[in-house]
């Protein structure tokens, strides 16, 4: 494709020339855009490169391993120190981080505030604050380098966002890898915490969606 | 319903994606001797012998373009006795799926003789996009040994289960 019509890279999201698209006032990203779209698929109208029908067929002639019954994919993230666990089906999305606006009357440790997703107002909760995580001293961090996200959660047909300062993406777990729960964890966060399971020499603790969700509300009415 | 949108030439085409098992890349095929244009050949895939059915071929008379979004789609039919095979439908421009209710494809489509498995019409942003019937399709590959159940087999000489 010609440079000139690559417009995404010029008048799109990703380019800064004046004027701007005049089609980013409907479709707001280009990535919605028919054009964007069009050009992707033009990249799979590529002749077949040599030997990818052989490598395909190898990868295809192999039977598909099964993951083990009863297996389950949850979502690992990062708040303070603590590495916790959420299934991956009450995920919406992971956004970046974006400001959060505190609601007057209402500001509580858990309730940040409201937080604008795809021009939506949602809630936006603190999970440090709900499990009572300790507060971690201030960390020095290049803001570019920043692995800060958050989660859109969606439970019941409520939204909720997560602030958390790292997320590592999608992991299987296996029911009989579950540990008990050690005794020495303090108690509120027991009672969030459903499981624990080993992961990169480091314990992640799964936590228990529908006591966290129910807690939430209950905290927010 | 979902609905597989693909291309055989500059015509669009969707099927149900019920019975599709998945839709995997243009692999390397092993041909098969004096059989019909549209067997593009066989595969193995993932330990059993899948034939591949270039659906350009048979409905246009001209081969698939090998290129990158030309993919095979892998369907899983059950023979005449109820056994299950798979087989695999080659078509070009495989890249999206779109959701319709049932009743979507409103407008008749004509009763041609020689394609009974081309159905109706379903119009998408000015453009007509035709539906293939799956089950339909099945009676063009009768001739497939492994898909017709055996009928050219005598009846005493059959595996009855």
């Amino acid at each position: 494709m010609a440079r000139e019509e690559r417009c995404w890279k010029r008048i799109g999201v990703w380019g800064k020339e004046e004027p701007r698209c005049p089609l980013l006032e409907e479709v707001i990203h280009c990535r919605n855009c028919e054009l964007f779209t069009r050009a992707g698929r033009n990249l799979l109208e590529r002749e077949l490169p040599a030997q990818y029908g052989d490598e395909w067929g190898r990868v295809l002639l192999k039977e598909k391993s099964e993951e083990p019954l009863g297996s389950f994919p949850v979502v690992t993230f990062r708040v303070g120190k603590e590495w916790l666990a959420l299934p991956a089906g009450i995920f919406s999305e992971i956004i970046d981080r974006v400001p959060f606006h505190t609601v007057p009357h209402r500001r509580s440790d858990v309730l940040l505030g409201v937080v604008n997703v795809h021009g939506e107002i949602q809630i936006c909760v603190s999970l440090k604050h709900l499990l009572g995580l300790e507060d971690e001293p201030h960390r020095d961090e290049d803001p570019g380098k920043s692995q800060d996200r958050m989660m859109v959660v969606e439970k019941d047909g409520d939204v909720w966002v997560f602030p958390v300062e790292e997320i590592h993406g999608i992991h299987r777990v296996r029911p009989d890898l579950f540990q008990n729960l050690p005794v020495t964890l303090s108690k509120s966060k027991a009672a969030f915490t459903r499981d624990i399971f080993e992961w990169e020499s480091g314990h992640v603790a799964l936590l228990d969606d529908e006591f966290l969700f129910y807690n939430l509300k209950r905290s927010l009415q | 319903m979902l609905l597989l949108l693909f291309y055989l030439g500059d015509v669009m085409y969707a099927m149900k994606c019920k019975k599709i098992r998945e839709v995997v890349p243009l692999v390397k095929l092993k041909e098969v001797a004096h059989t019909p244009d549209f067997l593009a050949g066989i595969f193995n895939y993932r330990g059993v012998v899948v034939p591949v059915i270039d659906l350009r071929m048979l409905v246009q008379s001209r081969p698939c373009e090998m290129r990158l979004s030309t993919r095979i789609i892998i369907v899983d039919y059950l023979k005449e006795d109820g056994t299950p095979f798979v087989v695999g439908l080659m078509a070009e421009r495989v890249t999206e799926t779109v959701k319709r209710p049932e009743n979507a494809f409103a407008s008749q489509g004509l009763d041609v003789e020689g394609a009974p498995y081309l159905g109706g019409f379903l119009m998408e942003n000015h453009e007509m996009i035709q539906y293939m019937d799956l089950d339909m399709l099945q009676e063009s590959f009768r001739f497939l040994p492994m898909i017709g159940g055996g009928h050219n087999v005598p009846e005493k000489d059959r595996i009855t289960a």
